[in-house]
């Protein structure tokens, strides 16, 4: 038992000693989970598509249609850079892109209000980006609704102040954006993509250290012989340097990043550590058998890289997994990021406790035992054929010796 | 050297390549496997569209009827689909802690009475905007609902005053808007991001090979065989090593055109043709960028692998498609020139969803061609990487 447990250690620290002398390897996974949030982070951190340029075609020339334009201008999503004369030269500003919106009054917009009639305001889009859509036709809307409800009083109102509040808006309503208060885009997709860089960094530094393996000692994938004979003890010891390793950078991405860019940070520390253990172990794991795809050092880049965003889009973060086709939800199925960033979003993001996140729990367990039987069939495999070559080795040595004597 | 010449040796290294290729299947998974699945991926993905029926939970403390239209309404439209029923608003949250709805849609108690006796009841829906995308569509549809509530009600009220339909209804709805999403009028989200994040996948892919290929050379040490075979001149190895990719990826490129806008059906409102150039130019900036890219860093292969996969990787975030790069910091909206995804992105936007004259995107088709002619800048550096730089790891 002792004997077993100094053998893992020795591997271990031989592990160890290869990633210290491998720049390619530490900077995958010391310099790139590290910094690649940061990265991230850069470009996301201002949460929010405010102000979407907007030009308003006025024909009606008429009050009601100016104080339109000033309500819109002063909402949150939409910002009136130009008031065109026609809408040919708003299209020439859209073509430009310098509106991605366009208002459209009509001539008859104050006639129609004044003689009770029904008017209507024509609202163009361009679809370059969702966020687009999104903030220009909420600022719109409102607007609409805002001076329709102005309006309606004229009809309605009875007279009190009260009496034309509530004639204003019979039953009120309030809308709550939940754990995630400002809709903002860095505190939506950075959580999930912190996950997802655990993954993957993992998965090109224990593949690079294998194409290191395999480059300097041929078609083995283990060096001292008299250490690595047996498989479990090799994939313990191989993993116990990176499951350190990603302890320090789980904690670094649930505490330092989030603070530093401000990210819903509801979870329970406890939690988020029983949870990450499975994840990282999966992830080590899946690496540990990938790797046996790689034989050159650079192989890794070339595999795992093009495989990112694949990854963050089957796992039904961006796109609802219920909603795709069930082929994709099963090899989403495969990938522990899968599991884990739904999990981080949970505990992170909504405070969700264990027993909320049971199912990834379990689900990540899973992963890690089919993942650790994988690569240990593996090893085997692989250990048996040097060990047919060495006794084939020996065998002409014996024979030789017979000769001899 | 004459062009004869010039052209058998361009074949030869070609040949070599391809033999290189054939060696190893790593090529033909990361050059064909992985695009090609992408391209299937991303469009079966969302192949919906739109995600319709999406899970919001209810709390109706009230069970009345007229709460009950509410939900009726509520229920109808597309997106939302009422999943479950929760007796409180706090058993409501620990569902949506575990996922299983993505909004929750509140009446308290004494709604109905409140608003027969004019006293204003609220009713309130939260969204789980941890997940953008179906809390989006849910907001949308909670929004509109909770409004034609009150809508309604204030035109039975008018109605019941003895005024006409006409003008009940230019009194609750004096002004209509009509939203025409230009291009893309579904506001379908497989539109919105296939078009860019699948050229982004190639980009990353040629990229990458790209600076593999060239890199190879060195870390076997053959890259002197191939200086004599190119007679010494970068510009003909480059070309003859490139060749066989430059073909692949162009028809890479083909078939994705060809599948989005010929099978698919995505708008395409520009000749075909268009997109078919401008993604063949997108291939030649790629590969011209990672070849500038590994005279930049001669011989270290590794590295030179890692800036062009940084600068695949971080053009699917910077580009501006998903989160406009007009939101984003100043120095940002400058450095996010160097990305080749970002110039395809804003012709595609003028072209293909647009159907705009090419003219009003004609500096980021420059762009594309700077990046293409990069390498006529290190040609002559190459010449010096070949003789005196080796591998380093």
């Amino acid at each position: 038992m002792i004997q077993k447990f100094l053998r893992i250690i020795s591997i271990a620290g031989h592990e160890l000693y290869e990633i210290m002398h491998d720049h390619g390897v530490l900077t995958f996974i010391l310099f790139l989970p590290l910094a690649y949030p940061l990265v991230y982070g850069a470009i996301y951190h201002t949460e929010v598509m405010t102000d979407v340029p907007t030009a308003v075609v006025d024909d009606s020339k008429s009050s009601i249609a100016r104080d339109f334009a000033h309500r819109l201008d002063a909402t949150q999503g939409a910002r009136v850079v130009q008031l065109c004369t026609d809408m040919n030269q708003a299209e020439e500003l859209m073509r430009q892109m310098k509106v991605y919106a366009i208002v459209h009054i009509p001539e008859s917009f104050e006639r129609d209000i004044k003689r009770e009639r029904q008017t209507r305001i024509g609202l163009y889009i361009n679809m370059a980006s969702s966020l687009y859509y999104k903030g220009v036709a909420l600022a719109t809307n409102m607007t609409v609704l805002d001076m329709n409800k102005d309006i309606s009083i004229n009809y309605l109102g009875a007279g009190t102040k009260q009496q034309n509040k509530v004639a204003r808006q019979p039953i009120s309503y309030y809308y709550t954006p939940l754990y995630n208060t400002q809709s903002g885009f860095a505190a939506f997709i950075m959580p999930p993509v912190l996950m997802l860089i655990l993954q993957q960094t993992l998965l090109l530094g224990i593949g690079m250290s294998m194409g290191r393996a395999r480059e300097t000692y041929r078609r083995k994938m283990h060096t001292l012989y008299q250490l690595y004979q047996r498989p479990v003890e090799i994939i313990i010891g191989k993993s116990i340097p990176y499951f350190a390793l990603y302890l320090i950078m789980a904690v670094y991405m649930f505490t330092f990043i989030t603070w530093f860019f401000g990210l819903p940070s509801l979870g329970n520390y406890l939690t988020y550590l029983v949870v990450i253990v499975p994840y990282l172990l999966a992830c080590i794991f899946m690496g540990v058998v990938l790797s046996c795809l790689v034989y050159r050092r650079e192989d890794c880049i070339m595999i795992f890289v093009s495989l990112s965003v694949p990854m963050l889009f089957v796992s039904g973060v961006i796109w609802p997994a219920s909603h795709e086709p069930a082929f994709w939800r099963y090899v989403s199925y495969c990938l522990p990021s899968t599991f884990g960033m739904h999990a981080y979003v949970r505990i992170q993001s909504m405070g969700a406790g264990f027993a909320d996140v049971y199912p990834e729990f379990r689900a990540l367990w899973i992963q890690t035992a089919v993942y650790f039987f994988i690569a240990y069939l593996l090893y085997r495999w692989r250990l048996s054929l040097i060990k047919k070559k060495l006794i084939t080795l020996f065998e002409g040595d014996y024979e030789n010796e017979r000769l001899l004597i | 050297m004459t062009i004869r010449n010039v052209l058998t040796r361009i074949r030869l290294i070609a040949h070599r390549e391809m033999h290189m290729f054939s060696r190893r299947p790593m090529f033909l998974f990361s050059m064909l496997i992985v695009p090609v699945t992408s391209i299937f991926l991303f469009t079966t993905v969302m192949g919906d569209g739109l995600p319709v029926n999406l899970p919001a939970g209810l709390v109706d403390e009230d069970n009345t009827v007229i709460s009950r239209s509410l939900v009726r309404t509520l229920d109808a439209m597309a997106e939302t689909d009422l999943v479950a029923r929760y007796p409180s608003f706090h058993e409501a949250r620990q569902a949506m802690q575990r996922g299983e709805i993505c909004a929750i849609y509140h009446i308290p108690k004494g709604t109905t009475s409140k608003a027969l006796s004019q006293r204003q009841p609220s009713i309130s829906f939260y969204t789980n905007e941890t997940y953008f995308l179906p809390s989006a569509m849910l907001m949308k549809e909670m929004y509109l609902s909770s409004e034609l509530i009150s809508i309604s009600v204030n035109r039975s009220t008018m109605t019941a005053r003895g005024n006409t339909l006409g003008r009940a209804m230019a009194a609750t709805q004096p002004i209509v808007l009509e939203t025409h999403p230009l291009g893309n009028p579904w506001i379908n989200y497989a539109i919105l991001l296939c078009n860019v994040i699948l050229p982004g996948v190639l980009i990353l892919c040629i990229l990458i090979s790209t600076s593999y290929t060239i890199g190879m050379e060195w870390k076997m040490e053959t890259h002197l065989d191939l200086y004599r075979m190119g007679n010494h001149n970068p510009a003909v190895i480059l070309m003859g090593k490139l060749l066989p990719q430059t073909l692949l990826y162009m028809l890479i490129f083909l078939f994705m055109d060809v599948y989005l806008y010929k099978i698919l059906y995505y708008p395409c409102h520009c000749a075909f043709i268009n997109m078919v150039l401008i993604g063949w130019l997108t291939v030649f900036a790629a590969q011209g960028m990672a070849i500038f890219v590994f005279a930049v860093f001669p011989g270290m292969m590794r590295f030179s692998m890692s800036v062009c996969s940084l600068i695949g990787v971080v053009s699917m975030s910077i580009s501006g498609y998903s989160f406009p790069t007009l939101a984003m910091d100043r120095y940002l909206q400058y450095v996010v020139n160097i990305f080749p995804l970002r110039h395809y992105y804003l012709i595609y936007v003028n072209q293909a969803l647009n159907g705009y004259s090419i003219v009003y995107v004609w500096a980021n088709v420059a762009a594309l061609t700077i990046f293409m002619l990069l390498p006529v800048l290190v040609l002559r550096r190459y010449n010096k990487i070949f003789t005196d730089y080796s591998y380093r790891p």
